[in-house]
């Protein structure tokens, strides 16, 4: 069926920017960037949004940006969020088939999807995805639907990411004040994860760490479907609040000292004599040790690091078969992909770090960007599933397909 | 290069140098001392009890109260100490005659050391020799007599020397390991001390390429009534100028090094072989600016001993005046009031000032104590009697310049105070205005309040029509403003201004005589003081508005909530985290 090309928006508001990225999706699925946006966030602590109309400023600026780049006058967006209230859990549901049925039919399928989808949620949680991981027929593991087939149990292997309602409404709420309308809400890593992976290194098992500016995102992904999500509010400007409380210097030359001369590696090569920073402006310059630098930066990484492998599932990291995935702006401080071997022991893939592209034309690689383009491939997968004729399969498809293939 | 060496001739013989030990404490010094093989002095030891006396390795030795304590000590009591001195006291002038300095050691607490001290002090001084005094103070737990009995002496040494070191043994647990032995700790003490004295003899007996002399020295223990910071370190080898910078610094004597902060002057002397260089001087006084506040008075001394091999030697020698390091305010006031209680019976001696204004300045002494009366005890009752009569008293004695001597009188309120102090010299009665910058140096504080009403005064006497006066008002505009010397600069009384030098002078050579002055200048580092301490304790009930679970330096995660995860703040570096567990 030939689609029209779409346009989809993605809105991300992250702690250090916010950035509308516009994107085209063309009928073969591949997703071209027709302009991105991109301005530096106020009001935004750790993901979570703490100052509404400083942070409302921060996404009509982005919007003016994106329009102006791609000429286009965006209408809604798909929002990503994130926040450590945001929490993923699996749960499965178990539905035992009446002795009279042998087949498993569709309403079956529904009652185990329901059991599995009835999670405890802490107070004020309300789920945000709901997503199929596996199907097990009388525990044997199933990724396709298992409608039709012979069984005495039928169980519904899900993935719930929930949170604080209301920081979600008031999320929704600031950013239909734009105006904006929203189309969906994403959780973060998710949406990084429709491109950062493919459906190759899905199956065979990869973590995706989205560390940006004051979240670490991760989600990872088992036999093709998803196994774990969550966020740690711990992001790049506590690595530099790290260097600014260690050394004493202000938080403007702590932040280029980690950009510019930081090494998370633990490589005592690196570590030795004194890092500079020139001023242009003709003050002083500012001196610290390497060895203090990258000791701050490295330990301060590493402990977000092994929290995020901490939250793993049993056997999560050692089942990780093609790799860890990092992106995110503070994934380029040099020397991390060292360090995050040594906490992951696998292989590790970072994109490619850009030299400073002027605005107009932010690279799409450029890992800063990866959760707003990511979200227009979800929308492109949305819209793919959406677009099919509903039926039996197609129902379940949508549950289904997005998020494990 | 035409190379000469120099002589090393001496600038003060070593026969005009005595070290004398007092008592117990101060045997033992001594012959920390002797051992140390000092060159260039000689040794005297004193005490009652004959038995140390005995066992002791000074060259000179004077048994004190052959009659009263019959070879035994004194048993605790200062009382007897100081008999036993007086009774030996023309022996000891003897052995002190024709010295130069004297350096006495004494513990103080006991009864040889605390009731001697003062009185060889006081012969010392009379023989016109320059004394430094060394006192241990006792520790804590030998309980509070014979600490109060070591104080009373110590004020009066304070008095009588021209320094004064003093050492608390509670300090001593500085100096050495804990585990090391107490044997080790005394001797710990006693080495410094003798390092001390070996430093300052080796600063004023040899010259040096840069002499400081006795006058550097009494120049940098100016002020009367102080303390005498002392640091010594010495270093050899590579980086041997910081290191030694770092032993004198960190010296208990200094309080590691906190205590020059506040120092006005400083005298510095280094010592080392041939290999000295420039570069390491300059290494050395640089790092040694940041200790000492910008203003101080430096006064370096460099000195080339071949002796002294590879070896470096820093020795900084500073003063505090006392309260800088007690900040005891409460003993000013209570001098204050004394000096008010002698108010009265000075009247008739401040008429002998001369000025110009002769006719208008007679009647302002009076109102002058009486203002100062007013203004220290602003309670008191008497005040508003005094300045009725003060009013009855200028009207009629002055007819032709009215307006003048009343916003003068009034200036001179404030100014008052210096007059008013006189009173306390009865002795010196030529010399009224002398004292008369000091006690005003301690008015300034208490009367910055007082300074409201000169200011409306002001401005009447700006509309004075009179020429003269006018030419003194404007003088004296800046008075009010200006610091004290500045308000006797415009004092039409020129002798005050002389005076004033004097004074400085003065409390050089007779400090008994200004007994009375040391607490007024005391109050003048007080303010600064009180107000940092104030400053502290404004900051502190401003920040605290809420329980803080962490009291750590948040950063830029000032104020939030912690940021719990896993029981750990993760807004916390984990490089201090992991520091503290």
């Amino acid at each position: 069926m030939a689609r029209r090309t779409k346009i989809h928006v993605g809105l991300e508001i992250g702690t250090s920017k916010t950035c509308i990225v516009v994107g085209e999706v063309k009928p073969d699925g591949a997703v071209k960037i027709l302009g991105i946006g991109v301005t530096k966030s106020v009001g935004v602590r750790k993901g979570e949004i703490a100052d509404f109309p400083q942070v409302r400023a921060c996404v009509k600026d982005a919007l003016a940006k994106a329009e102006d780049a791609s000429d286009v006058e965006i209408g809604s967006v798909f929002l990503a969020v994130t926040g450590s209230h945001l929490q993923g859990v699996n749960n499965r549901g178990t539905f035992r088939l009446p002795d009279n049925q042998k087949n498993i039919l569709a309403e079956h399928l529904e009652e185990a999807c329901d059991m599995a989808r009835d999670v405890h949620y802490p107070q004020d949680h309300v789920p945000l995805h709901t997503i199929i991981r596996k199907y097990l027929v009388d525990g044997l593991e199933q990724t396709a639907s298992p409608i039709g087939l012979f069984a005495k149990t039928v169980e519904a292997d899900f993935h719930i990411v929930h949170g604080i309602g209301n920081r979600i409404q008031n999320s929704i709420k600031l950013v239909r004040e734009c105006p904006l309308e929203v189309d969906d809400i994403v959780f973060a890593p998710i949406a990084t994860a429709q491109m950062a992976l493919d459906r190759e290194q899905r199956l065979r098992g990869a973590l995706l760490i989205d560390i940006g500016g004051g979240t670490t995102d991760y989600a990872l992904y088992l036999d093709g479907a998803i196994a774990a999500s969550g966020c740690i509010p711990v992001g790049g400007d506590h690595v530099t609040n790290d260097i600014h409380l260690v050394t004493g210097l202000p938080f403007s030359k702590a932040e280029k000292l980690k950009i510019l001369e930081g090494n998370a590696s633990a490589d005592p090569s690196l570590s030795v004599g004194i890092a500079k920073l020139t001023d242009e402006n003709g003050f002083a310059d500012v001196e610290v040790k390497r060895a203090i630098l990258n000791e701050v930066i490295r330990q301060r990484l590493e402990e977000t690091l092994r929290l995020v492998r901490d939250r793993l599932p049993k056997g999560g990291v050692e089942a990780i078969g093609s790799g860890i995935f990092l992106t995110g702006g503070t994934s380029l401080t040099n020397g991390f992909s060292e360090l995050a071997f040594d906490v992951f022991g696998r292989d590790i893939y970072r994109p490619e770090s850009t030299e400073s592209t002027d605005s107009a034309h932010p690279s799409f690689k450029d890992p800063q960007f990866a959760t707003a383009i990511g979200l227009i491939r979800y929308a492109q997968i949305l819209e793919t599933e959406n677009s099919r004729p509903p039926g039996c399969f197609g129902r379940l498809l949508r549950l289904f397909w997005p998020f494990g293939a | 290069m035409i190379s000469y060496s120099r002589d090393p001739h001496e600038t003060i013989p070593s026969s005009a140098v005595k070290i004398v030990g007092l008592g117990g404490a101060g045997a033992n010094m001594l012959e920390r001392v002797a051992l140390d093989s000092i060159e260039g002095a000689e040794l005297l030891a004193l005490n009652t009890d004959i038995r140390t006396l005995g066992s002791c390795l000074a060259k000179e030795k004077i048994q004190l109260g052959v009659n009263l304590t019959k070879g035994l000590g004194t048993g605790g009591d200062p009382e007897l100490g100081q008999q036993a001195m007086l009774e030996a006291e023309s022996k000891v002038r003897e052995a002190l005659k024709g010295q130069q300095i004297v350096f006495l050691c004494t513990g103080l607490g006991g009864g040889t050391g605390s009731g001697a001290a003062p009185i060889i002090a006081r012969i010392a001084r009379e023989e016109g020799a320059f004394v430094v005094v060394f006192a241990t103070m006792p520790f804590f737990f030998e309980g509070r007599r014979r600490r109060e009995q070591a104080e009373t002496s110590l004020n009066q040494l304070a008095v009588l020397s021209n320094a004064l070191v003093t050492f608390d043994n509670n300090r001593m647990g500085e100096l050495v390991l804990a585990k090391q032995g107490i044997h080790e700790a005394f001797s710990a003490a006693d080495k410094m001390i003798s390092e001390s004295i070996k430093a300052v003899i080796r600063l004023v007996v040899r010259p040096g390429l840069i002499n400081v002399g006795l006058d550097d020295l009494m120049s940098a223990l100016r002020t009367t009534r102080s303390r005498c910071l002392f640091g010594s370190g010495i270093a050899e080898g590579k980086d041997r100028a910081s290191k030694a910078l770092r032993n004198a610094l960190s010296s208990p004597l200094l309080d590691q090094g906190s205590l020059l902060k506040d120092a006005q002057t400083v005298l510095v002397h280094l010592s080392g072989g041939e290999s000295l260089t420039l570069f390491e001087i300059e290494l050395l006084m640089q790092n040694l600016q940041k200790h000492v506040p910008e203003h101080a008075h430096v006064l370096f001394g460099a000195a080339i001993d071949p002796g002294m091999g590879d070896t470096l030697s820093i020795t900084l020698i500073s003063a505090l005046p006392e309260d800088a390091l007690t900040g005891g305010t409460r003993d000013s006031i209570s001098q204050i009031s004394k000096s008010i209680a002698d108010l009265d019976s000075e009247k008739e001696d401040v008429p002998e000032i001369e000025n110009p204004f002769s006719k208008i300045d007679k009647p302002q002494p009076p109102a002058d104590e009486e203002a100062v009366a007013e203004e220290s005890i602003p309670e008191a009752p008497e005040p508003i009697e005094e300045t009725d009569i003060f009013a009855e008293e200028s009207e009629p004695k002055h007819s032709s310049s009215r307006n003048l001597p009343e916003p003068r009188a009034k200036l001179n309120r404030s100014i008052g105070g210096g007059i008013s102090s006189a009173p306390l010299f009865d002795t010196e009665a030529g010399e009224e205005p002398q004292p008369a910058p000091e006690p005003v140096l301690e008015q300034e504080e208490s009367e910055e309040r007082p300074f409201a009403e000169p200011e409306p005064v002001r401005k009447r006497e700006e509309a004075s029509p009179e020429p003269e006066p006018e030419a003194m008002i404007e003088e004296e505009e800046p008075v009010i403003t200006d610091d004290v010397p500045s308000r006797f600069a415009a004092r039409p009384e020129l002798k005050t201004r002389r005076s004033g030098k004097n004074i400085w002078g003065k409390s050089e050579v007779k400090p008994a005589d200004e007994a009375g002055d040391g607490p007024f200048k005391e109050d003048l580092p007080d303010p600064p003081a009180p107000t940092t301490q104030l400053k502290l304790g404004a900051k502190a009930p401003g920040s605290q508005s809420e329980l803080a679970f962490d009291s750590a330096p948040r950063g830029r995660f000032e104020g939030e909530n912690p940021n719990v995860f896993d029981g750990e703040d993760l807004d916390l570096p984990p490089f201090l985290r992991k520091k503290k567990s």
